[in-house]
């Protein structure tokens, strides 16, 4: 297999420093995530995610996996034994999709990292057979893998524009009424609190916009 | 053969709780029971709460000893992390080994222990946790008030989950408490509802010498479970005689440990809808002695039951018009597989492919059969039935076995049986339901495979054959199937009785558009008349006389002779318009869904709707716009260029077309259908606008859009049609007219905003009665709540005539204005077009002549506030047509 990377083209480096960057956000937001998720939910995202980011870091650094799939593979079943609440699933198949999809293979285009993306977006929604609107983190992913489609070749640019669509996702869950999981039961209570899926997931996209653009 | 029994996994969040359950569950079965957890995570700190997939799967594996797993779950994350442990399995044979069971996890547990130890297959293993509710729930559901002396409520009944419901039916809580006082209040009204359930009860006898043993238990338990899917209430027994324990009157295991000895007094209990007819038909299997042979006659006969709370069961109009000839039982017995060895794969695989394609043939002519004399709504059943058809459960599994050496129908008996059982296990009473589907295609497929009579009409006798001498018979039948019903030749069968149905039910629907009258809802006894006695029914009235008397006889046969020189009557006059006594004059139009239909429409005023769908199924892309012009000219000129009635393309997402991508819904019938496609669809609206204006230039055209239910819908619908006229550059044509359907119950309440903006208001009864009464008439457990003369839905009506009063036309084009006790009710009420499928339209302009429009009034007047429609139906039963004989 080819060494040489493309131009603009992300390998298995740089992927692991979107994992790292993401863990650290989590980490930075925990106290956040777990409050808005003690408006409208269990108040456990933050703590569950950042344990589950926590375990993800440690198994990576004892594996080191080789590619791309391999690496966001490793992530994915991490967090499905690590994270224990709704999120270690969702997050878990997100990770284990996109690695699917990537391949064995040791960078991705652009093309094909936003392919990665939409079937790990995809792999949410067939989950937690969620729809646009009902309040989760599936509002924040799919404007962000449109928006990555739409920006064109270049990868950076592409996943800053991810990026913003999903802080824009991210804000527009505010004042919808929550029809998934435990928010759900809050009925119109739910409404005027930010998703903390949804922010979760904005965390991961800003991630991946400064480490892999 | 014997085998391993069913592995059992345990998920949930807490390794505590999963551990007691599963002690408990161990101090019920016997050793030996494969029962694997999978509950909590590993926190950095010790155990913690959660569930962890990687472990689920590993459980599922360890508990598989090839007969299969059975996974209970808490909550929450539970279930995600069970389904994406599916995803993890390596061996894909396994994963259809496995089933997630939405049982709750104690009571589930322990059922699922017990029914594993007893050699049950999974799916039945699943069955019996998840009815394991059931028992908890009918003891809660009927104490008064449900206030204990100790006065502690009763806990809330856990609400049904509906797939894409919405809010509080999914799952996606986590342990920790805190918003769960809001589920539980909302439990709590649940709960309340549901005490005010029908309930039944009596009492029988085992006249069995043996007792209820395995075989007449066998019979009990299958007829239970029958009658819980298809009537969604809960049966439960015990034995007075032994003060044994209430139990699941489903479970063989339950049913069995009462102990139920010859002479023992057994109470059998019902909950829900069809309660009452569920106790009957127990009783009615009782005094069969369960179907078993009884050698010397029983000592003392069992005393009846207690009387029913309420009357018998009524017998109901289901199709009009009168009956009389032999009883004749529908069909042959129950196909069964012969055990002949199998040929090989090869030629078995062949069998089988023919068999399903010959059926699909079949099933393909009842679909065309039921959109042409129905619509497509009506016809999506037989759909349903061709997709199952090619079913991967059963068609693929079928393939399976049949590669592995098993005959054809053994296989495809085998996969259907498996197939309606997991439906039939399944806690949405809608996908439950589904089961008597599976068994309908499996059961026509099977006498295809075994070249066994009656693969599509259920065994009727060819034209003269048999042994009634050619004389038309009255078929008696639990239900029939969509297929059964559309596939009755009237010139065979002189009428229908159905000791189930209802009047609302495809087959009621169909049985009208063929013309056989019958009347449903009879009981179970009727099953038993024996074949060749005398039965006379009219099923306008709803009336049923076993081996009537020479008076009835007579009188009956005058009445249906009277029936006949009035229909000849209205048959000579069909050309004629239709005015009341009074002089009023009503329209009386044709339904129509292609040319050859508005052909058949004899004397019709004008075609009251032409359903243009015809037009757009079974097609690769839509048609152009020369293509559906020269289609509705051609129907305006069937009926000699009286004007038409085009509704726009009237689809949804529970039916997409290949070139018009729709989203899945999980609701369609309330998703983006009708006048909704405009919005993602502009081009389809405006090239059938195009058309519609281009036909309407040469002759009277009205134009209606379905499925409004805001008035910014029409007005936008509106100012494309301008904008067509505009572009077509000729004038508005001189004919064309302009409405919309009232089919959403928000519209006909605000009616007075549609009227300045329409010609005229057509009501679509079918799908009014359905949206108002939140019932679904292809239900069979709902579908009689979807009655039309429902005073609820007479008031829409009402509220609809009200607004549009001198101001535009109502009309009513749904099944109801073929209905005569309805239509006499809509004229009364105002409506001034019935619109009919082609065989009415005489027989309704006969009903409209005999009317006296203030009579009418009256008598529409009073319906308005009748509490039920049965009662309504009582008043018109009671008050003849104002030139007909009394009743007898």
């Amino acid at each position: 297999m080819s060494a040489v990377p493309t131009e603009g083209a992300v390998d298995v480096a740089a992927l692991r420093r979107w994992i790292d960057a993401f863990a650290g956000d989590v980490a930075e937001h925990q106290e956040e995530l777990t409050r808005l998720d003690s408006a409208i939910g269990d108040a456990d995202h933050g703590s569950n995610l950042a344990r589950g980011m926590k375990a993800v870091l440690a198994a990576l650094d004892s594996e080191r996996p080789a590619t791309a799939g391999a690496l966001l593979k490793r992530t994915g079943m991490t967090l499905v034994s690590t994270v224990g609440g709704a999120s270690g699933p969702l997050y878990g198949t997100f990770f284990l999709r996109m690695g699917t999809a990537a391949g064995e293979v040791e960078s991705l285009d652009t093309a094909a990292l936003g392919a990665a993306l939409r079937a790990g977006v995809g792999g949410i929604v067939a989950r937690g057979k969620s729809e646009l609107g009902d309040k989760t983190m599936y509002d924040a992913l799919a404007p962000a893998v449109d928006a990555y489609d739409a920006a064109g070749d270049e990868v950076g640019a592409a996943l800053r524009a991810a990026s913003d669509a999903a802080d824009r996702g991210r804000d527009a869950t505010i004042p919808l009424q929550a029809r998934k999981g435990r928010a759900s039961y809050l009925g119109e209570r739910s409404v005027g609190h930010q998703d903390p899926g949804a922010t979760s997931a904005a965390l991961l996209l800003g991630a991946a916009a400064r480490t892999l653009g | 053969m014997v085998s391993s029994p069913v592995g059992l996994v345990v998920v949930s969040h807490s390794r505590p709780l999963a551990a007691a359950a599963v002690a408990l569950a161990r101090e019920m079965a016997p050793a030996g029971l494969l029962i694997e957890v999978a509950a909590g995570i590993d926190g950095p700190d010790g155990p913690a709460f959660g569930t962890d997939a990687v472990a689920i799967a590993a459980a599922i594996a360890a508990a598989d000893r090839g007969s299969g797993v059975v996974v209970l779950m808490d909550l929450g994350s539970a279930v995600l992390s069970a389904e994406l442990a599916l995803d993890l399995l390596e061996d894909p044979d396994q994963r259809d080994r496995v089933l997630l069971c939405p049982a709750p996890l104690v009571e589930g547990l322990v059922v699922a222990a017990v029914a594993a130890a007893g050699g049950v297959g999974r799916a039945e293993v699943a069955a019996e946790a998840t009815g394991a509710l059931a028992a908890k729930v009918s003891q809660l559901a009927v104490e008064p008030d449900g206030v204990e002396p100790g006065g502690v409520e009763a806990p809330p009944v856990p609400p049904p989950r509906h797939p894409g419901g919405g809010a509080g039916a999914e799952p996606g809580a986590d342990l920790e408490a805190g918003a769960a006082s809001d589920a539980a209040a909302a439990g709590q009204r649940r709960a309340g509802e549901r005490r005010a359930q029908e309930r039944a009860a009596a009492v029988f006898v085992v006249t069995n010498p043996h007792g209820l043993h395995a075989r007449p238990a066998a019979r009990l338990v299958a007829l239970v479970r029958r009658l819980s899917a298809a009537t969604h209430c809960e049966l439960r027994l015990r034995n007075r005689s032994t003060g044994s324990q209430w139990v699941p009157a489903g479970s063989m295991a339950r049913v069995a440990v009462v102990g139920a000895e010859a002479g023992h007094e057994v109470e059998i209990e019902a909950t829900g809808d069809g309660a009452r007819a569920a106790v009957d038909a127990v009783l009615e299997l009782a005094g069969r002695h369960f179907d078993e042979p009884v050698e010397a006659p029983a000592p003392t006969p069992a005393p009846p039951a207690p009387a029913p709370v309420d009357a018998p069961p009524r017998v109901l109009p289901g199709a009009p018009g009168i009956g009389v000839g032999p009883a004749r039982g529908l069909g042959p017995p129950p196909v069964t597989v012969p055990d002949d060895p199998p040929d090989d794969p090869g030629t078995e695989r062949a069998r089988l492919d023919r068999a399903l394609a010959d059926v699909a043939v079949a099933i393909t002519a009842s679909r065309d059969a039921a959109a042409r004399d129905l619509g497509p709504t009506e016809a999506a059943i037989f759909d349903a039935h061709l997709l199952l058809l090619e079913d991967p459960e059963l068609a693929g599994r079928t393939r399976t076995a049949v590669d592995a050496g098993a005959s054809a129908a053994r296989a495809w008996a085998d996969a259907v049986e498996g197939g309606a059982t997991a439906l039939e296990a399944l806690p949405d009473p809608y996908l439950a339901a589904r089961g008597a589907d599976v068994r309908a295609v499996g059961e026509q497929v099977l006498r295809a495979l075994l070249a066994a009579p009656g693969g599509q009409e259920g065994g009727l006798p060819e034209p003269g054959g048999g042994g009634d001498g050619g004389e038309r018979v009255v078929l008696v039948a639990a239900d029939l199937t969509p297929a059964q019903a559309a596939g009755l030749d009237p010139a065979r069968v002189a009428g229908v009785v159905l000791a189930g149905g209802s009047p609302t039910a495809h087959a009621a629907l169909l049985l009208r558009a063929r013309g056989v009258p019958a009347v449903m809802g009879a009981g179970p006894g009727v099953l038993d008349v024996p074949d060749g006695t005398a039965l006379a029914l009219d099923g306008t009235t709803g009336e049923l006389v076993v081996d009537p008397s020479p008076e009835r006889l007579t009188a009956l046969r005058e009445r249906a002779a009277a029936g006949a020189r009035r229909e000849r009557a209205a048959g000579e006059r069909a050309g004629e318009p239709a005015r009341t006594r009074d002089d009023v004059h009503v329209l009386v139009g044709v339904n129509v869904g292609s040319r050859a239909d508005a052909e058949a429409a004899a004397g019709a005023d004008l075609v009251g709707l032409v359903r243009t769908e015809f037009l757009f199924l079974d097609r690769d892309r839509a048609p152009d716009v020369d293509e559906q012009v020269a289609a509705y000219r051609g129907v305006a000129e069937a009926l000699d260029g009286r004007r038409i009635t085009l509704r726009t393309l009237d689809v949804g997402g529970d039916k997409p077309l290949p070139y018009l991508p729709l989203p899945r819904e999980a609701n369609p019938f309330l998703g983006v259908r009708g006048i909704r496609l405009a919005g993602p669809h502009p081009a389809l609206l405006r090239e059938q606008l195009l058309a519609a204006v281009r036909v309407a230039h040469e002759t009277p055209v009205s134009l209606m859009f379905p499925m409004v239910a805001a008035l910014e819908e029409l007005l936008a619908a509106r100012r494309e049609l301008d904008a067509v006229i505009a572009a077509e550059g000729r004038g508005a044509p001189a004919g064309l007219q302009v409405g919309i359907m009232v089919e959403v119950p928000a519209a006909a309440l605000k009616a007075a905003a549609f009227v300045p903006h329409v010609d005229f208001l057509s009501i679509g009864t079918n799908d009014l009665t359905q949206y108002a009464l939140a019932a679904e008439r292809g239900n069979p457990a709902v579908a009689a709540l979807a009655d039309p003369l429902d005073p609820g839905v007479l008031r829409l009506v009402d509220a609809v005539c009200r607004a549009a009063e001198g101001r535009a036309l109502v009309a009513v084009c749904g099944e109801a204005a073929g209905e005569e006790v309805a239509a006499r009710l809509l004229v009364g009420l105002g409506v001034r077009e019935l619109s009919v499928v082609p065989p009415l339209v005489a027989a309704t302009k006969q009903v409209v002549r005999e009317l006296d429009a203030g009579a009418a009034a009256l008598a529409a007047a009073g319906a308005l506030t009748a509490d039920s429609a049965a009662a309504v139906r009582a008043a018109a039963a009671d008050r003849p047509r104002s030139s007909g004989k009394p009743r007898c």
